[in-house]
């Protein structure tokens, strides 16, 4: 079992008022699933999506990643985790403007102290993988959005995480754009990787081959083989389930 | 985080602001500037003093009415006694005592022909005068033992006035009027230089005999000598304080009435002033830093909140605490850094300036340099740990949601 969440609550103090986030979520996620977890502004996604990826622990509850608790652990081997497991996918791109794709790609290396001279190599790779290798050298600003944000994904997948966490990926692309994206996710999948989509648009979230919904911080429903082909692409019948 | 890659990012950070680094780094410019630059010109003068001093001579005693250096107010020496002649005298037959020369002096118009000259130093002296005070006679002869009990009417001429008066004239065996007084040119001093930007070479030396018989008796005597061989300076001086006192009767509980001067006590009163000096430059110097690092914390304070969502991000992607906290570091410390180089540059630049301009002899010392880069580097490590630590501990929730 790649994620394993028991009875996850998250509590934040807003002043003195207690805001329960997550009321208790229990959810296991095998090595190479395609989820979406949906649910409306407020329903808790993006705290079970910060929880998820290491960016925050819960208030109760257990969550293992790859067998190890996340609980109690401290900032930094957070950072370490993240390093390793996650690669995250914003709606709003967040590439450093001052750097260059390329550079913006071999952050995570660096941050995961990989050696100098494998980095060049590997960011090629991912880049080519995103077909962006010829525009590596130019910054952020003069990159579309759809560019930007293969970036991005290219940035995301340099460590080769467990997981790739993508919030609200198309939410700044247009629907063409927005589309093309969702291919590289699908071709992402394809190669066994583990995707999460975080999203409140159902045609991005039929995309995925099972669907959490959130509400009040509780999950609401979980549905598997949904997926939907309305959107076209290419789709093996392995990957239905 | 590799060191290369965070003073590369760090570089690039600051090179987007150019502006903002630049007018940061002025405070920390102006500080090790002006270290760098007050510590050329103290060595300089350091130096220029140190060989004046020597010029003065190092194991010379001179006992005077007043002290070369006044401390305190000019109450405390009124009404001193002169000394004599006989004091003079007396101090010559202490066992403790080599060579004594006394030593009156004035100041009076000479003249040779058409040149004139008005208020120059005139002396009365002994033969011991050449010895003790360093004279050296570049033509002729000095003063001897006959020209002063004979009370001969010769002068001895220091280079200014041989050359104000005679020109390229010889001016050996030639008569001269000093004060009214027709004296005999018998000798040439060779140039000594100026002590503290007075020329000591616009001075005349006759016998004392002879100054006193044509310009007066009834003027105080400095006693100019040596410690005989093999004494201490400071047995020598005590000798001669104790024989004073007993001469002068001064009471047992007052302090003397009359001062015993020597080199040491121009190297302690120089000392006192530089230290003064450094002192003032420490002040400066901190004042200028505190500014300067106040002036760095607060750009760093608000790259730091401008950069939030960039921290959030560079968290999430596994930045560990330390790594943002030593990016943030690095800047405030490349900050200070190249204000210091700056500063440095500049202040050794004044300390040339100064050594081409003027006579101080300015030089840039290792010293200074150390010291002026220790504390820009101290100052950006002091400076920049509060923003760096705050942008380390940023959550990255609330980072990367900030706008």
């Amino acid at each position: 079992m790649l994620i394993q969440l028991e009875g996850v609550t998250k509590v934040y103090e807003v002043g003195t008022e207690k805001v329960n986030a997550l009321g208790g979520v229990s959810l296991s996620i095998e090595k190479n699933e395609y989820l979406a977890i949906m649910g409306p502004s407020g329903s808790g996604k993006s705290t079970l999506m910060n929880v998820i990826g290491c960016l925050d622990t819960p208030t109760s509850g257990s969550y293992r990643l790859k067998g190890q608790e996340v609980g109690d652990l401290d900032d930094d081997e957070l950072a370490e985790i993240r390093s390793a497991e996650i690669g995250f996918v914003f709606q709003t791109f967040n590439l450093l403007p001052r750097m260059t794709a390329f550079q913006n790609v071999e952050l995570p290396l660096i941050y995961s102290k990989a050696h100098r001279r494998t980095r060049a190599e590997r960011v090629w790779g991912v880049m080519d993988a995103v077909g962006l290798r010829d525009r590596a050298m130019h910054r952020p600003s003069e990159l579309s959005g759809g560019q930007r944000q293969r970036v991005a994904i290219a940035r995301a997948l340099i460590n080769n995480p467990s997981i790739i966490l993508a919030d609200e990926p198309t939410g700044n692309l247009d629907s063409g754009t927005g589309e093309e994206i969702m291919q590289v996710f699908e071709g992402l999948h394809r190669a066994g990787n583990t995707i999460i989509l975080v999203t409140h648009e159902e045609y991005i979230a039929e995309h995925a081959n099972r669907i959490i919904r959130l509400h009040d911080g509780l999950i609401s429903s979980d549905e598997r083989g949904v997926r939907g082909s309305s959107l076209g692409g290419p789709v093996g019948s392995a990957e239905r389930v | 985080m590799e060191f290369r890659e965070t003073f590369v990012s760090a570089l690039r950070t600051l090179g987007s602001h150019k502006m903002r680094s630049a007018l940061t780094m002025l405070g920390i410019i102006i500080g090790a500037g002006s270290l760098v630059a007050v510590m050329s010109l103290i060595a300089g003068l350091n130096q220029s003093v140190t060989t004046q001093f020597q010029s003065v001579g190092t194991d010379i005693i001179s006992v005077s009415k007043f002290p070369w250096v006044q401390m305190g107010s000019s109450e405390d020496y009124r009404g001193r006694k002169d000394i004599t002649m006989h004091d003079s005298d007396a101090i010559e037959s202490l066992p403790s005592i080599g060579l004594v020369a006394p030593n009156i002096h004035t100041r009076r118009g000479m003249s040779y022909g058409r040149e004139s000259m008005r208020r120059v130093r005139v002396s009365g002296t002994t033969p011991e005068y050449e010895t003790i005070d360093n004279y050296a006679v570049e033509s002729g002869r000095f003063l001897t033992q006959f020209d002063v009990e004979r009370r001969r009417q010769v002068v001895v001429i220091a280079s200014e006035v041989s050359e104000k008066l005679f020109g390229l004239r010889d001016p050996i065996g030639k008569d001269m009027q000093i004060g009214g007084k027709k004296f005999v040119v018998i000798g040439i001093l060779e140039e000594k230089g100026d002590i503290f930007g007075e020329t000591l070479d616009e001075h005349v030396l006759i016998p004392i005999t002879t100054f006193r018989k044509a310009f007066g008796s009834r003027r105080s005597v400095v006693v100019d000598c040596q410690p005989a061989d093999g004494v201490s300076m400071e047995r020598a001086m005590d000798d001669i304080r104790a024989l004073l006192r007993v001469r002068r009767q001064v009471p047992r509980d007052k302090p003397d009435d009359f001062a015993v001067n020597t080199q040491e006590d121009l190297t302690a009163s120089y000392k006192q002033l530089t230290g003064v000096l450094y002192f003032a430059m420490t002040g400066i110097v901190a004042l200028a830093l505190l500014v300067g690092g106040i002036g760095v914390m607060n750009v760093m304070l608000v790259s730091v909140a401008e950069r939030t969502r960039e921290i959030g991000v560079r968290k999430a992607i596994g930045a560990r605490r330390r790594d943002v906290t030593s990016q943030f570091l690095i800047e405030s410390v490349i900050l200070t850094a190249l204000g210091g180089a700056l500063g440095i540059g500049g202040g050794a630049g004044i300390g040339v300036l100064v050594r081409v301009a003027t006579p101080l002899p300015a030089a840039t010392t290792p010293a200074a340099v150390g010291l002026a880069v220790g504390f820009s580097l101290i100052t950006g490590i002091v400076f920049g740990v509060y923003p760096a630590l705050r942008a380390g501990r940023l959550n990255p929730i609330q980072a990367l949601s900030y706008e």
